[in-house]
């Protein structure tokens, strides 16, 4: 069909059309922007109500844009990106970590195994992780993932784990996500490329969000994707930002890329499947970490920490950022799982590297080391074994290995000259100098003690020669590591107490230095004296507190306490002082000799220090009491573990001393009153004088001083300049000045005008000190100035932002300047660190079938967040999963780190607050399920799966949902109807019986309603004695006997307090995503065989139908009479018996008259025979006849037909005729 | 797996310290050698009513106590809070009971509504007028405000009888303020209130008149309420014991140190400050004990006094890092 030429529009050219136009494009857009003037009506208030509608929707939009202010958290140096490589298997995840890897260091890794940390750039680490393809590992690594790479392989589509994995990434705070497509060059044609792409990628948005990155890797160039796509990738990875997820937040987590075992070799000899130690090394994330805090590791279980230590960044940012890009030094790269990383010798072990630093290096090169790495981290060796191994391979095997590299080594890793201190001594010194430890392996457990008297001699000599400081402990420790070759946990022994980072000296350091500051030379001197006394009243209460001082009398306990708190506090400096005289060695002395025993003692220390308190203050701290060392106790421990040495005697037997004073002191008064010293006389002026200050009448801060807060005005507004005359006018500056220095001399007016006369000879220091305070003035009063003006704008939102940045700057600088050992007890680890967690009893198997490929993740619990109670959650089954959910089948669930087994209890809410148990969850809706498991805040998500053994082919996830509360107990009811019967019934009341089985029974519901099937409503009123069970009730109406009576109740159900985690990672390598826990009740029966046996009422069964009797009609007699006859009932009597002698007798013919009788039959019959013939013939005759005579009327009735026809036409034709000539005649007359 | 051992603790030195943070942190404790030496041995009475208030204020608490009374199990519940009522034993006054209330009572599920029947004012503990001025502003000072934070002396109760009954009504919160209390500010005016109890009326007169007499050196605006059967107990040598608290005062007073200090230990995880006079002992071990439950440890750092500042004696400035405690208990609907 042609379409037909449509007429194109004809543009005015004149005409008033035409004209108001042109006028309109002269005068450009003046008309539109005067809108609201030239037609003020359309903008004026229509309606009021309206208007306020409009205004109130505009502020909540507004105001729904706003989140609560957090507080900034994040560290200045933040810990590596977690960048978690997902996909199906076989869509080249391996790869693509490798290009990233590439591209960001200029290295190969062939073999990514467990987490790879790199430094991507100026700012930025990143740490790649690949995500195998079993739930657990989706499940684990989406709850510390920062950025998702999903990779999607485009041939196929999507796979079921990439929707499983977006599930389980919604649930647990969703990370950043981006898609990555590969396998594009499988596509030949470029329409069906094209249309793929866009089909995937709307998919992918709607899943994550609308405009989502979605990133084409369009083919592979020998084995790799193309460079440019990858460098590409990388760029959008090294700027994105990423958003603080709450839960991360608020619980620290260390994805570990590193695991030691530390157990003893002979307890893993005598028992192999003991529980083991074990080190783990990573970065900390999320938030502070305590030491001794309690952990959990997905795939294992809970955890206490035995200890926490943070060592030197493996893979350190450049230190000092510059313009330029990143040299190769500073691309390093630390995959210790994978081989490659830092030579590294730390506490547990040997780790070598091969120089990161050098790109060139070829990939030969590289193999052997990472092999022997590997072989390293494989054995199952004892560490000296693995020591002599490492090094003779390590001599034998790398050529490669110059002198220079392994002299850069040793700069590259900070580790060795860095940690230098008494802590890490032994294991390095082991690994120098591993050839004496060779020697040494034999040694056996007995030189344990041995060795720990060595040490001890040691540290004595060490006391003594304090002259060459530095030197002689390098020596010293040197010697012990030769001479020390114990078993890995043996040395944890003694080590455990020197791991606590040694703060109190260095604190003490801090503290002399402010007290020098502050105090004057005397003040020291009058210290040390006291610190004699001290020391004097120490010594005879070590005497005293021989075997013996068990026996003393009750009455010197004070004094024996009094004895015993100096002698805590002197001990520990009785010895330095007598080997020494200059306090500074002194110092040092006693550092050395605490940072060997801290921790130990751990609780000993405690005692006393209260009573310590109260007397250091009754001393007006004279002393000045180092308080921290007071509360929380260093000194004393170290003094404790002194004498500890002294009543052990052979490291055999230990001398038990009854101590009074500590009894006394434990079961001292709780009282928080703080009774103040009586030592004050308020009565003296002196006294009162002393808190004068703290009155409104006393004196106030200069800065807040009436008389300054006037001056600082006058600078305000006295300063200014004349302009039209040149002349400036200066406030009185040194006025001000004098007062914030001398702040009471103000009486010196006259000399201020002779000092701003010299003020430009003033030092510059004095000019600075001027210029700072001025600012700091200007500060002030630009601050007041805001208060005073910006007020009406700051909304509470402003100020709760200016808040929290307030807070976030206080955070950040509080702990600033402190050294970091010290820090990380005020503060805990903070996140950015690398840190070693050591953690004890963990089940060999953890060891035994530890495979790297696998995430192990140690997340920090919060306080009594390892505790386990009852949870009660919203639920609500995923619309993905097939089948809806049975209460009390087994569920796995993954709630906060944990993955679990536990058993739900499905419920909903009852309009009145009821929590009714559901037999199924629904299938569209929310519901309530509560669980026995661990505590965890409200508030955190959780996803549930059936089964994580196995690949299904439908949708995993079976149910989401959120905490919502915790509790001991559960509210959870059940309905229950029970079931009565009347067996008496009056009027309203019946009896039921039935329903209860004793009087007690029913006693309990006495008053409780009751309910007739057919809605009758009653009450039951009191027990009856018989039968048991049964009472009197009375309803609304009459019951009949064939109701039924129900009591509706409700019976509070039970949670099963299962509580299962599942421990993936402790199955044998390979069959880790095998591992089952319980079956649920439909898989039980699936598996045994069992039928279920269906109630016999519920079978289907053939009807058979009864026939329906009815009773006879009974008539009322009135009725009857006035009924007319024929409907009265017949009053027919009923035949009565015929007597026996009117019955007839039976007739016995003869055989004569037999055979007449059948002869006359015979006749008969064939007299009925012809009879009947002849009939049939006459019937057939008169047939004929009808038949005939039917015609002949026929034939009748047709020639009558002619005939009146033709008499019917002539009559006609007459009657015509006639009516003619009557026309004509007619004419003819007219 | 078994759980983690319970903590050990010896004597009942610090008994209400160790139950109250046990019962925030969630971790159980075993106290040992209860006055093992004693020759009345085991747990005092008004221990035990301590023990069972801490029962009816939280859910699914277990407790075993051996049969002499020398040893006490206590595995902490949920704290559950509601309308609780409680007959305090006599040998401590109610400020005993309260104190540990006052630590919980924030982190409750539902508000609690507690009263508490017993001894008001002894000389042990602090009183609870004493806690009604001090404590109440403290808290508020970490978020806990709203009209449902009161103390409320209803009926005063002396020692041997008791009698007295008090209402303590606390909202809950979720997380607690970083607080920076490092100003303590200035005295503008001083309140108080003098009572007497089965004395004539007249001796409280007496009281506040010798009072003021020594307060009026410094400050001229002085109100001290009378009241028969109400207010703390303020006599001349309590003038003298006001006196002794300022000069040691930092901004709060040596009875609620450790209330503040916990408080900053459960907040977020925030830095947070506050200036202490010197540490009561008992401040000392609850520092400790702090450290044990959430391994917090405090930055101590004392402030000498000014040259010509005229404030009393040392301060103590306490900071520490939130453990970002957040009340496990509240419900979310």
């Amino acid at each position: 069909m042609e379409k037909k030429e449509q007429k194109r529009h004809q543009h005015k050219h004149s005409g008033p059309k035409a004209d108001k136009k042109n006028r309109k494009k002269e005068q450009g857009t003046e008309p539109e922007r005067d809108e609201r003037k030239r037609n003020p009506r359309a903008f004026s208030v229509q309606s009021a109500v309206r208007m306020a509608k409009t205004f109130h929707r505009t502020q909540d939009i507004k105001t729904k844009k706003h989140h609560i202010p957090l507080v900034d958290r994040t560290p200045l140096e933040p810990p590596p990106v977690v960048v978690v490589v997902m996909g199906p298997p076989k869509v080249g995840k391996s790869t693509l970590i490798r290009c990233l890897i590439k591209n960001y260091t200029r290295q190969k890794l062939s073999d990514i195994c467990g987490p790879v940390t790199i430094v991507s750039g100026k700012k930025r680490r990143l740490t790649f992780i690949e995500c195998n393809n079993d739930i657990n590992s989706m499940i684990d690594l989406a709850k510390v993932a920062d950025l998702v790479l999903m990779l999607i392989d485009a041939s196929f589509g999507f796979e079921m784990e990439t929707f499983e994995f977006l599930n389980i990434c919604q649930v647990h705070g969703f990370p950043r996500v981006m898609g990555v497509l590969t396998h594009l060059d499988t596509f030949k044609n470029n329409k069906t490329l094209s249309k793929t792409k866009k089909r995937l990628k709307h998919r992918f948005w709607t899943e994550v969000y609308q405009g989502a990155k979605l990133f084409y890797l369009s083919g592979m160039v020998y084995g790799e994707y193309q460079t440019q796509e990858v460098k590409n990738l990388g760029r959008f990875i090294s700027v994105m930002k990423f958003r603080p997820l709450v839960w991360r937040t608020s619980h620290p987590y260390v994805v570990a890329d590193r695991m030691e075992d530390l157990t003893d070799p002979e307890d893993i000899r005598l028992n192999p499947k003991c529980d083991r130690t074990v080190s783990l090394y990573g970065y900390l994330r999320g938030t502070f970490l305590k030491n001794k805090c309690q952990v959990h590791i997905p795939g294992v279980g809970d955890f206490s920490v035995a200890d926490v230590s943070f060592l030197p960044d493996p893979c350190p940012l450049p230190e000092v950022i510059k313009k330029r890009a990143l040299n190769v030094k500073e691309r390093l790269l630390y995959a210790p799982m994978a081989g490659v990383g830092g030579l590294v010798y730390d506490k547990d072990a040997v780790y070598i590297d091969m120089p990161s630093g050098h790109g060139s290096q070829q990939q030969e090169e590289v193999r052997p080391t990472t092999e022997l790495v590997q072989s390293l981290i494989g054995t199952q060796a004892t560490l000296d074994a693995k020591m002599a191994a490492s090094k003779v391979s390590l001599f034998t095997g790398t050529a490669a290995l110059t002198p220079e590299e392994v002299q850069e080594n040793e700069k590259q890793n900070p580790m060795e000259s860095r940690e230098w201190d008494e802590r890490a001594q032994r294991e390095r010194r082991r690994a120098v100098f591993a050839d004496e430890d060779d020697d040494d392996d034999d040694d056996d457990d007995g030189d344990g003690e041995q060795e720990s008297d060595e040490e001890e001699d040691e540290e004595e000599d060490d006391e003594e020669d304090e002259d060459e400081e530095g030197v002689t402990t390098l020596k010293k420790h040197d010697k012990t590591a030769a001479e020390t070759a114990a078993p890995p946990v043996k040395k944890q022994k003694c080590e455990v107490p020197m791991e606590m980072p040694a703060f109190a000296d260095s604190d003490d350091e801090l503290e002399k230095s402010e007290e020098d500051e502050s105090e004057e030379d005397e003040s020291e001197e009058e210290e040390e004296n006291e610190e004699n006394e001290e020391m004097e009243e120490g010594e005879p209460a070590k005497k005293s507190s021989g075997p013996d001082s068990g026996l003393c009398s009750e009455d010197d306990d004070e004094d024996e306490e009094e004895d015993s708190d100096t002698d805590e506090d002197g001990d520990g400096t009785v010895k330095s002082k007598m080997s020494s005289k200059h306090p500074e060695e002194e110092n040092i002395d006693t550092d050395d000799a605490e940072m060997g025993y801290e921790t130990a003692g751990a609780l000993r220390w405690k005692e006393d220090l209260a009573q310590k308190a109260t007397e250091a203050y009754l001393r007006h701290q004279l002393a000045a009491p180092n308080l921290r060392k007071l509360v929380y106790g260093t000194v004393a421990e170290k003094e404790e573990d002194d004498s500890n040495d002294e009543e052990e005697l052979g490291g055999l037997f230990k001398v038990n001393r009854p101590e009074k004073s500590k009894k006394v002191r434990a079961d001292a008064m709780d009282c928080s009153r703080f009774q103040p010293d009586n030592s004050h006389d308020w009565d003296q002026e002196e006294m009162l004088a002393s808190i004068r200050d703290c009155f409104v009448t006393g004196k106030w801060e200069e800065d807040k001083d009436a008389a300054t807060l006037l001056k600082e005005d006058e600078e305000l507004y006295g300063d200014f300049e004349d302009l039209e005359t040149g002349q400036v006018h200066k406030a009185k500056t040194g006025n001000k000045d004098q007062a914030e220095g001398g702040n009471d001399d103000e009486i010196n007016g006259d000399d201020d005008d002779d000092e701003e006369e010299e003020a430009p000879q003033v030092k510059l220091d004095d000019d600075e000190v001027q210029k700072n305070k001025r600012l700091e003035k200007k500060r002030r009063l630009k601050e007041r100035f805001d208060a005073q003006y910006d007020d009406g704008d700051a909304t509470y939102f402003d100020d709760l932002k200016e808040e929290m940045q307030k807070q976030a700057e206080l955070n950040r600088q509080e702990f600033e300047d402190v050294d970091d050992e010290i820090r990380v007890q005020y503060e805990g680890f903070r996140p950015g660190m690398y840190v070693r967690v050591e953690i004890p009893a963990l089940p060999c198997e953890f060891v035994t079938n530890f495979d790297p490929h696998y995430p192990i993740i140690l997340g920090g619990l919060g306080p009594s967040e390892g505790n386990v109670g009852y949870l009660q959650m919203r639920l609500k089954k995923h619309r993905w999963h097939n089948r809806i959910l049975k209460t009390r089948d087994p569920l796995i669930l993954s709630l906060g780190w944990r993955r679990f087994q536990t058993i739900p209890l499905y419920y909903i809410e009852d309009h009145n607050g009821r929590h009714r148990l559901l037999k199924y969850t629904p299938e569209h809706m929310h519901c309530g399920a509560t669980i026995w498991g661990p505590i965890t805040p409200q508030g955190t998500g959780f996803l549930a799966v059936q089964t994580v053994g196995g690949i299904k082919a439908s949708f995993r996830i079976a149910a989401t949902g959120v905490v919502l509360d915790l509790d001991k107990s559960v509210t959870i009811v059940k309905k229950l109807k029970l079931i009565g019967y009347p067996y008496k019934i009056f009027k309203n009341t019946s009896f039921i019986q039935g329903m209860f089985n004793t009087v007690l029974e029913v006693a309990k519901f006495e008053g409780a309603s009751i309910r007739t099937v057919s809605g009758i409503k009653g009450q039951i009123k009191k027990a009856l004695r018989t039968p048991p069970g049964a009472f009197r009730a009375t309803f609304e109406d009459r019951l009949l006997m064939s109701d039924i009576v129900f009591l509706r109740s409700w019976y509070p159900a039970s949670v099963p307090q299962l509580y299962n985690p599942v421990t993936s990672l402790l199955m044998p390598v390979g069959q880790k995503e095998t591992w089952a826990g319980m079956r649920t009740l439909g898989q039980l029966k699936h598996d045994l065989g069992i039928r279920n046996k269906p109630n016999q009422d519920s079978l289907y069964k053939p009807v058979v139908r009864q026939v329906r009797h009815f009773n006879p009609l009974h008539i009322p007699k009135e009725l009857q009479k006035a009924l007319p006859f024929k409907n009265k009932p017949k009053q027919m009597q009923a035949k009565g018996k015929t007597p026996r002698d009117l019955q007839r007798p039976a007739v016995v013919r003869e055989p004569h008259e037999k055979k007449v009788a059948a002869l006359l039959d015979a006749l008969s019959s064939v007299y009925a025979y012809k009879n009947k013939k002849a009939r049939a013939e006459q019937h057939a005759k008169h047939k004929e006849f009808l038949k005939q005579k039917e015609k002949q009327e026929a034939e009748r009735q047709k020639r009558m037909k002619e005939e009146r026809k033709k008499t019917y036409r002539a009559m006609g034709q007459k009657e015509k005729k006639k009516l003619k000539s009557s026309l004509k005649g007619a004419s003819k007359d007219n | 797996r078994a759980l983690v051992a319970p903590s050990l603790f010896e004597g009942c030195n610090c008994f209400r310290q160790r139950l109250v943070l046990s019962t925030l942190s969630g971790k159980r404790v075993k106290i040992r050698n209860i006055r093992s030496k004693d020759d009345n041995p085991g747990l005092r009475d008004f221990e035990a009513s301590f023990i069972r208030l801490l029962d009816k204020v939280t859910n699914g608490t277990r407790i075993e106590i051996n049969q002499t009374g020398t040893v006490l199990f206590y595995q902490p519940g949920l704290l559950y809070g509601g309308s609780v009522e409680h007959e305090c034993n006599v040998q401590r006054s109610i400020g005993y009971y309260l104190e540990a209330l006052l630590m919980l009572a924030p982190f409750m599920k539902t508000p609690l509504r507690a009263v508490l029947k017993g001894v008001t004012n002894d000389p042990t503990d602090p009183s609870v007028d004493l806690l009604k001025v001090t404590a109440i502003p403290l808290m508020k000072k970490f978020g806990i405000d709203g009209d449902g934070l009161e103390i409320k002396v209803l009926k005063r109760g002396m020692a041997p009888a008791g009698g007295g009954e008090v209402l303590f009504t606390c909202p809950v919160r979720r997380s607690m303020k970083p607080v920076h209390l490092t100003e303590p500010g200035k005295i503008k005016r001083i309140r108080g209130t003098a009572f007497s109890v089965r004395v004539s009326p007249q001796m409280a007169n007496r009281i506040v008149d010798s009072a003021r007499s020594i307060l009026n050196k410094f400050i001229p605006d002085i109100y001290i309420y009378t009241d028969h059967m109400k207010g703390p107990c303020f006599d001349p040598t309590d003038s003298n014991l006001y006196f002794s608290s300022l000069f040691q005062g930092g901004c709060v007073d040596s009875t609620n140190q450790s209330l503040s200090l916990l408080y900053m230990t459960l907040g977020q995880q925030d830095v947070s400050k506050t200036l202490l006079g010197p540490l009561s002992p008992y401040t000392v071990e609850f520092l400790r004990h702090i450290r044990d439950f959430f391994q917090i440890m405090f930055k101590i750092e004392q402030q000498k006094p000014g040259e010509d500042e005229q404030k009393g004696g040392e301060k103590v400035l306490m900071t520490c890092v939130g453990a970002g405690y957040s009340n496990i208990n509240k419900t979310i609907k």
